[in-house]
Formats: C-alpha cells, sequence, structure tokens
C-alpha cells in the first residue's frame, strides 16, 4: 500500500545503446518489447516517454493503456526500477527512488511472458523471494499455500513451470508476486499471451484479487476493454506522450482527443469530416444533407469557450446511431455482424463507413439472424452525444 | 511406402552417404573385422584367427592400461581447468565491455590453429636453452629447465599447452549458452529481492547446467582422444609421462606394424567413449526438445 508519483518523468534510449544491445553473435541481446514508429529522436536517441506527470492514490488501481510503442512498459519498467529514469522524479510512497534498485522499492512485478524461473518447482518459484529475505520457513511454506489456494494452483505446486499451461503459468506469476505483500503491484500486460476465453476469465479473477489483496495496481495493458474494466482510473498514451488521465467513465464519455476517443471504445466511434456551422447565432453540424442542432448545454459550452465556426472531426459512437423507419440518413449494409444480444452493421453513406451497434431487442423478427449485404436502411444519429474535435484534434466541448 | 518428398532428399542424400560409407563405415568394418586377427604390416594376409586374443592381451598389457591412466588424468585435469576458466571468460564477454570483440578474436584464435602448428610454436618457446620462456624466467632466477624433457614437468607442459589451444573452444560453448539465457529470470530475480551473485547463483547457474554438462563430456570426449599435440611435443616421452592412449595406439599400428592389436585397442577406446557421448547426445536433445 503506498502512493506512487511521477513527476515530468522522461525516458530516452541512447543511440548507442541499440548498438551495445547486440551481442557477440550478431543477436540482439535486450530486445526491445515495442517498436518505435512515431517516437521523436533526438540528438540523444529515442524519446519513448515525455512529460510523464501522474498522482497515484494509495490502494488505486490505475492502468497504462495505448497502441504498441507507445511507451506505457517503458513507464512501468522505470517504476519497477528495471529501467533507468533519464529525467524527472519518482516517488513511492512519499521517497524518492529514482537510483533505487528494484530489491529496495517493494514491489512486485507481473510480466508478460511470466518469467518464472524454469528450473524451479511452482512452490520455489513464489518462495524464492521470501527465501531471499530469509524468512522462516514454515512463514514461507503459510503464505505459498495460502497464495496457491486464492489463485487455484495448490495441486501444481510440485510442478514446474513447463509443465503448466499459459494461464496456470501466469497464476503462478501473480502467485509470486501476492507473496511478497508488496507496496506497489505492477502488472506488464499479464494477460497478453492468454486465449480470449481464459483471459475475460482471469480478467475477474484479477479484480477479485484486487479486492482480497487491497493495494496499489499499475497494469499494463494495449486492451481498451481490460482498461475499462479494471482501471480505477486509465492513462491513455500515445508516441510517449499521455494523452488523457481519467476514470473509465471520462475517457469513454469526454475523450480529450481524437486518438482517446478512436482508442475506447469497440466498434470504434464514427468520424465524420464536416463544419461547425453558425447561423443567426445558432450553432449547428451539417451532415448528409441534415442538420444536427446542439443541445442547450453544448451551445452554452461553444458560447463560454469562445469557439468560431471551423473545420470539424465530428465524433459519434457506433451506440448513438440507430435504425428508424422514416427520416435519418439512408445507407446501405455492408456487413452485419452478429453478436449474439446485438449486431454490428457497418453501413456505407455516401461512400463513408458508419458502424451502428443495433441491440437484439431492437432487431424484430425478419432480421433475428442480422442483415443481409446491401439491404437499403435509415440511420438515425443521436445529436445528444456529438463529440466535437477542432483541427488541432482536440475535444472542443 | 516411400512419400515423393523422402524420396526426393534421399537422392540428394546419396553422394554424401556413399561419401561417408567409403571413408567413415568402412574402415570401420574392416577394423573392426581384422581386430579379431593377427595382422601384422611386415606380413601378407590376415593371419591367424584371434578370436578375442587381441583384445584380452590389451588389457593385460601394462603399458596400454598406463596409457588409458595418463590418458584419464591428462583429459580430467584439462576439461576441469579449461571449464572453471573458461567459464569466468565467458563470464566476462557477457558483461558490457569495451573492445569486447576485439577481445574475443584474440581468445579464438589458438583455436584455429592447427595443433601441430600449436605443438611446434610451443616447443620452440619452451626450449631449454633457446625458448623465450626460459629466458623470461631467467629474470626472476629460474634457468634452463626442459619443461618437455623432465618427467616431473612433461605432463604439466602439455595440459598447459592443451589449455592454451582449447579453452576457446569452452569458450564459445558457454559464451553461446550464456546469450541465449532468457532475460526475464533475471528481471523477475533483481525484483523478488536477489543480489547480483544470487542472481548468479539461483539463476545463472541452474539455467547453464545443461550447457555446462554437454560442453564437459564434449571436450571430454575430444581430450580423450588427444593425439597430434603428444605427437609433435613430446611422443610420449620422457618415458611414458605422457603417453596417451591414442598416441599408444598409433605406436602399436605404425611403429610396431600391429595393426590388429592396435585396432582393438581402437575398438575398447571407443567402448570407454560411448556411455560419455551417449549422454551427451541426450542431454543435447532434451534441451532442443525442452
Amino acid at each position: 500500500m503506498a502512493t506512487v508519483q511521477l513527476k515530468n518523468i522522461k525516458k530516452i534510449y541512447p543511440h548507442s545503446e541499440s548498438k551495445q544491445k547486440k551481442g557477440l553473435f550478431g543477436k540482439k541481446k535486450d530486445e526491445e518489447p515495442e517498436k518505435k514508429h512515431n517516437l521523436q529522436i533526438t540528438a540523444e536517441g529515442t524519446v519513448a516517454v515525455q512529460q510523464f506527470s501522474l498522482d497515484i492514490a494509495d490502494k488505486e488501481f490505475i492502468v497504462l493503456v495505448g497502441p504498441s510503442g507507445c511507451g506505457k512498459s517503458t513507464t512501468l519498467r522505470m517504476i519497477a526500477g528495471l529501467d533507468t529514469i533519464t529525467e524527472g522524479e519518482l516517488y513511492i510512497d512519499g521517497r524518492l527512488v529514482n537510483d533505487v534498485p528494484p530489491k529496495g522499492r517493494d514491489i512486485a512485478m507481473v510480466f508478460q511472458n511470466y518469467a518464472l524461473y524454469p528450473h524451479m518447482s511452482v512452490y520455489d518459484n513464489m518462495a524464492f523471494a521470501l527465501k531471499l529475505r530469509k524468512m522462516p520457513k514454515a512463514e514461507i511454506d503459510r503464505k505459498v499455500r495460502e497464495a496457491a489456494e486464492i489463485l487455484d494452483i495448490t495441486e501444481y505446486l510440485d510442478r514446474k513451470p513447463k509443465a503448466l499451461s499459459g494461464g496456470q503459468r501466469q497464476r503462478v506469476a501473480i502467485g509470486r508476486a501476492i507473496v511478497r505483500e508488496p507496496q506497489v503491484f505492477l502488472m506488464d500486460e499479464p494477460l497478453s499471451n492468454l486465449d480470449a476465453k481464459l483471459r475475460n476469465q482471469m480478467r475477474s479473477e484479477i479484480l477479485k484479487l484486487r479486492q482480497r489483496i487491497d493495494t496499489t495496481f499499475i497494469y499494463v495493458t494495449h486492451d481498451q476493454t481490460e482498461a475499462m474494466t479494471l482501471g480505477d482510473r486509465i492513462v491513455i498514451m500515445r508516441d510517449g506522450f499521455i494523452q488523457q488521465i481519467g476514470t473509465p467513465h471520462e475517457v469513454y464519455n469526454h475523450p480529450h482527443n481524437l486518438f482517446v476517443a478512436g482508442f475506447i471504445g469497440t466498434p470504434q466511434m464514427n468520424f465524420f469530416q464536416t463544419r461547425l456551422e453558425c447561423e443567426n447565432g445558432e450553432f449547428y453540424v451539417p451532415l448528409y444533407g441534415t442538420r444536427f442542432e446542439l443541445n442547450e448545454k453544448q451551445k452554452q459550452m461553444i458560447k463560454e469557450r469562445g469557439i468560431e465556426p471551423q473545420e470539424i472531426t465530428l465524433g459519434i459512437r457506433p451506440e448513438h446511431v440507430s435504425l428508424c423507419k422514416e427520416g435519418g440518413v439512408e445507407a446501405e449494409v455492408d456487413v452485419s455482424e452478429m453478436m449474439g444480444s446485438s449486431v454490428h452493421l457497418h453501413c456505407s453513406v455516401q461512400g463513408e463507413e458508419v458502424v451502428v451497434i443495433v441491440s437484439g431487442l431492437e432487431l424484430g423478427e425478419e432480421h433475428a439472424s442480422g442483415f443481409s449485404h446491401g439491404e437499403k436502411v435509415r440511420l438515425h444519429f443521436d445529436s445528444n452525444v456529438l463529440h466535437l474535435f477542432g483541427a488541432d484534434e482536440v475535444n472542443l466541448l | 511406402m516411400i512419400s515423393d518428398r523422402r524420396k526426393n532428399a534421399l537422392i540428394f542424400l546419396i553422394p554424401s552417404l556413399i561419401l561417408l560409407g567409403v571413408t567413415i563405415v568402412l574402415p570401420l568394418a574392416y577394423s573392426f573385422f581384422i581386430s579379431f586377427f593377427s595382422v601384422d604390416l611386415k606380413y601378407k594376409g590376415l593371419g591367424a584367427f584371434m578370436g578375442f586374443g587381441n583384445y584380452a592381451s590389451a588389457l593385460k598389457d601394462q603399458y596400454f592400461m598406463g596409457s588409458i591412466k595418463t590418458t584419464v588424468i591428462f583429459s580430467v585435469i584439462v576439461v576441469v581447468i579449461e571449464f572453471v576458466l573458461g567459464f569466468a571468460i565467458a563470464l566476462l564477454f557477457n558483461c558490457k565491455i569495451k573492445g569486447k570483440n576485439i577481445f574475443f578474436s584474440i581468445v579464438i584464435i589458438p583455436m584455429m590453429i592447427t595443433p601441430v602448428a600449436v605443438g611446434l610454436t610451443w616447443r620452440l618457446l619452451l626450449h631449454s636453452t633457446l625458448g623465450v620462456v626460459n629466458w623470461l624466467l631467467s629474470f626472476i632466477g629460474i634457468t634452463g629447465h626442459a619443461w618437455l624433457a623432465d618427467n616431473a614437468t612433461a605432463l604439466g607442459t602439455v595440459i598447459f599447452i592443451d589449455v592454451w589451444q582449447q579453452i576457446s573452444y569452452m569458450v564459445l560453448i558457454l559464451l553461446a549458452g550464456l546469450v541465449s539465457l532468457p532475460k526475464e529470470p533475471y528481471e523477475a530475480a533483481s525484483i523478488d529481492g536477489a543480489s547480483r551473485w544470487q542472481s548468479f547463483k539461483y539463476v545463472t547457474l541452474p539455467l547453464m547446467a545443461p550447457t555446462f554438462l554437454v560442453a564437459i563430456l564434449l571436450r571430454l570426449i575430444t581430450a580423450f582422444k588427444t593425439y597430434d599435440l603428444i605427437y609433435v611435443l613430446t611422443k610420449g616421452g620422457p618415458g611414458t609421462a605422457t603417453e596417451v592412449v591414442s598416441y599408444y595406439i598409433y605406436k602399436q599400428a605404425f611403429t610396431h606394424l600391429k595393426t590388429s592389436r592396435a585396432a582393438a585397442m581402437s575398438f575398447i577406446l571407443l567402448l570407454i567413449l560411448i556411455p560419455v557421448s551417449y549422454i551427451a547426445t541426450r542431454i543435447l536433445r532434451n534441451r532442443n526438445e525442452g
């Protein structure tokens, strides 16, 4: 249990380091886990993370989420002490730990590829940290068995990691972290190597675990579903920068910019290039020949912020588009994805793709198994939940 | 039925199979065959059928048994020194050090020199009156020692030269093992609170164990067969101080011309080495499968 503060953290991978990393046999020794596409490259090196400031409260569950190469794992590794911090300050429980080695930080970490000790049994894997601390054997035994009980791996305690399935290995990795009773629990994409079903199961187990071992969690994932379901707050990153910090509700309903709006939510938010127009002091957004009038709250905000008519990107989530019998915009169904409780319709409207989520209840008899290709439908856009993004991609409202 | 794929593979393999058959299998089979006769190069023909007589007399030959003892002493000492030193050097190369590639090239140079050249070079260096070694030693008061001609120092000197040459082989295998170790367990260990020494003891050593075994066994096999270095350096002498089994067998076959006897001795040596190589291949196979 501890607070974690990151103040203006920056990480630069020096240019020479990548050369040094080539081992004697031409094999890259420390392979970078993520590709670096749009990262800033300076004279000193590749900037993996910059201007990263975040206050994590005691017992908070923070999720760092973003696409590959956004710097989320690097940030976690800096918190763990596995990567050095180039600039900025990191405090754990109020103590500056920039130069403290991992073992002095009282953290535990679960790795993406489990990082179990292959030569040790499950029991020894879990007991290793406690043995190093010279804890009495009886207490080690009690803790290991307790953790194994929680994670339902008691029957595998004598096995080697090689003899376990991916899900079981991940439980062992989590167990190894639990027995330590760390101040901060770090998890680096712990579920990404598991199949979809197991992932869902483990996700709910992590939620249960969190209730049992009430401590600070920092969780890295590229999966926005994991981020939304697990996090008290979510930090969305891209190209080394924080894009938005907020509760799942906030980032979903009030995305700070176009990137966050597109990244959070499946299917992705629909975007339309259009204009914010003003006629007789009334703001509206034209789209496919119809006019979206803004609601009072939106108009109020536009007035307060002195927003001028301009080119915008209009964002509407698929669940805010519905089918209607009359009015609306005519569209043609391209693909109909039956999801069980709902249908995801990929329609084309004047050559642009619009995704619609139609709930099972609305489908009716004739469309019980979805829609056929080329079928004409009419779409209604809910103007109460529009997102307007300016030329700088930032949410105007 | 053989599938087309296998048939094609077989067609391409035939030339090498013929070559291997003619150069390895045939001589091996022939030597096994003549080990039951009394072939003597001084006379024509196979001579009398001896059954296991050559084998029995070889086992009763005190010089043969002595040479096996010398070989065991030589091999064990050489492998132990090479392993300990080689692992230390491999660990150094596994760290980030400047000019690593240059040092590495230097370390593996001896491996690329033929044993005969190594032997001749060291014989000159160790020459009792003209050698550089004794000249350098003279500065600290040691004068004119005949390293290779003295019963007390001959085997030690041969061991030293063999270590000098063969250590790079050990370094290479062990370094390859170190480089291919996964890095995640080390990160996990550092988070678990392990010091560098504890990481080495609890992670590196156990993970390297299969590599250790393979390196030691492979080197043991080659050390057991050492012949060329002995031939150039001492010819087994002084007396029989450095007479290893391969050299003794060579002498039986080409000095005393007792071909059948030498063949029987070779097969005894083979019997000693088969279990060792069997264990080595088993470990290698397990590791590749695991």
